[in-house]
């Protein structure tokens, strides 16, 4: 939920289409039809749909990260803090599935990553990242770990070190994209946890992409669900329950409705497209 | 030793005792053979030396009381300081050209149709024309190793480069860095083991072209050597060179590996 001392973010989609050139030349195939969205609070967007259905793509286009050769979003634009963003935007920083640290480079020079890009050390000055970089190492629980390589950590640990990343630049808009995914049901739980904690101490905008129900009833205010081929907007929940979200809750009827609901809309809409994989 | 469970099992872990058993067998049972097929002159001496005339050679070469000299020696200098000499060219060309190739899909179209087909091409019918080129001095020999050397690590180097996942690259562009930056911070450091590896293989390359390079006009050199030994019909000379050479060859390819292991510990533990 919003904090008043939070750092106000707007961060607007604006009727996003994206279209991909058919692979037998048969004219486009619309992967994502008219999506629109509006937020303007530090809060917890949770993009829920089943695999492959743009929540990805989608996501990429509001970090400016764009895939080679196809022009994103074929129509439509996004807009933060009210200026259409082009490329990777300073205040938009993501946290990926995979392959973000490098394997060469200890906890605390993967941590330290950006500073060595240009574009960070002139803005920051190297006590200040130095003091931000232990700092964030600290929060994320892997003060003992400074000189250990990504090899020598768990998958978990791994997704410490990408998030420390992340928070160490301060961004305001933090892009996920199913950041714990391929982590292990109890690690995953103690990652949202430790999420949570980050978040209410540092609030900023997060959407975070998932197609686990459980973890956007777990971390979202709002859970938007996604349909799919073409993706839109299919249901937006808003959850009111304050985080962290105790199992009790999860075990509420309350909270049990609002997964069913939310399973029955990513059935229904996936309907004749064959099954759907769904983790609860 | 090899029960038939483990037999035609790839994965099946072997010990260090049975791996050197067997190779220790495979290059004994070779100088037996090689022993027999000499000592019972089922082949004339000048096609095939005995072992021991090998040895016999071997010494001589090695060291001549005689004329108070080592031939061995003084051919292994020249041979081992072309080597170098055109190793440290390859490298310093062939690698900014492969990493340059790899990181720019436009630079890899330009100069590809160039440097891919030399890779089949016998590169050994280029020997006149250095000769027509370079003259018949050390350059011609030291080039004739850079051109056999760098047209494969070009490629290897480029795909080095290429092999890096995707990722790595849109990662750091996520986090602000210029293209070229992310080439640099992302992608480069993790192609480095497999460039290392690129390396070794040139240098193995040039220790197999090196008699060929000392074929002309050389008065020095282990190519040299067995071009003079084959002239006066010194079969012994020749295996003896030949195994110098390989010998090399070898220690060189172990020692590069040990210096990579060292280079980047974090290849082996990923």
């Amino acid at each position: 939920m919003s904090e008043p001392t939070a750092a106000a973010v707007s961060l607007v989609l604006r009727d996003i289409v994206q279209e991909y050139p058919q692979r037998d030349g048969s004219g486009v195939l619309r992967v994502i039809d008219g999506v629109s969205l509006h937020v303007d609070q530090p809060s917890i967007i949770m993009l829920l749909g089943p695999s492959g259905c743009g929540k990805s793509t989608l996501l990429h286009m509001m970090g400016g990260v764009r895939p080679i050769g196809t022009r994103t979003p074929t129509s439509g634009e996004v807009l933060i803090d009210g200026v259409p963003c082009h490329g990777a935007h300073d205040d938009v920083v993501m946290v990926f599935q995979h392959y973000s640290n490098r394997p060469d480079l200890s906890v605390l020079e993967n941590v330290a990553f950006p500073f060595r890009l240009r574009c960070w050390r002139e803005r920051v000055k190297e006590s200040d990242w130095r003091e931000r970089v232990n700092s964030t190492i600290e929060a994320v629980g892997l003060a003992g770990h400074r000189n250990h390589l990504p090899s020598q950590l768990s998958g978990g640990q791994n997704q410490r070190v990408a998030l420390a990343r992340a928070l160490s630049l301060r961004p305001r808009i933090l892009l996920m994209d199913e950041p714990f995914g391929a982590l292990d049901a109890q690690t995953r739980g103690e990652m949202q946890n430790l999420l949570v904690k980050l978040h209410e101490q540092n609030p900023c905008l997060i959407v975070f992409v998932t197609h686990d129900v459980t973890e956007a009833l777990a971390l979202g205010d709002r859970v938007l669900v996604m349909s799919t081929q073409p993706a839109k907007f299919a249901d937006d929940f808003t959850i009111l329950e304050p985080r962290p979200r105790s199992g009790s809750w999860q075990r509420s009827t309350e909270a049990v409705r609002l997964e069913e609901r939310i399973l029955d809309q990513l059935h229904s809409k996936s309907a004749g497209r064959g099954s759907v994989s769904v983790t609860i | 030793m090899s029960d038939a469970k483990t037999m035609w099992n790839p994965y099946a872990p072997l010990t260090a005792r049975t791996t050197r058993l067997l190779g220790i067998g495979a290059v004994v049972t070779v100088l037996v053979l090689w022993t027999l097929v000499t000592g019972l002159e089922l082949v004339s001496p000048n096609k095939l030396p005995a072992p021991w005339r090998v040895a016999k050679a071997f010494a001589y070469l090695a060291w001549d009381a005689e004329n108070q000299r080592s031939l061995l020696w003084n051919a292994t200098i020249w041979s081992l300081g072309r080597v170098i000499a055109a190793g440290m060219l390859v490298v310093a060309v062939g690698i900014p050209i492969g990493v340059l190739m790899g990181a720019s899909p436009r630079v890899n179209a330009a100069l590809s149709p160039l440097i891919d087909p030399f890779r089949s091409a016998p590169v050994v019918a280029l020997l006149p024309i250095m000769v027509m080129w370079f003259g018949i001095g050390e350059w011609m020999k030291i080039l004739f190793l850079f051109v056999g050397a760098v047209v494969f690590l070009i490629p290897m180097v480029r795909d080095a480069v290429r092999a890096v996942p995707q990722a790595y690259w849109v990662g750091a562009r996520d986090l602000g860095a210029t293209p070229w930056e992310a080439v640099r911070h992302a992608v480069l450091p993790l192609a480095m083991p497999r460039i290392a590896d690129a390396v070794i293989v040139a240098v193995s390359v040039m220790w197999t072209y090196i008699t060929v390079a000392e074929y002309v006009n050389a008065r020095e050199g282990l190519g040299q050597l067995i071009q003079n030994a084959r002239r006066f019909s010194a079969m012994d000379q020749v295996f003896a060179g030949i195994i110098v050479i390989i010998a090399f060859a070898l220690l060189s390819f172990q020692l590069m590996r040990w210096v990579k292991s060292r280079l980047y510990p974090w290849e082996t533990r990923v």
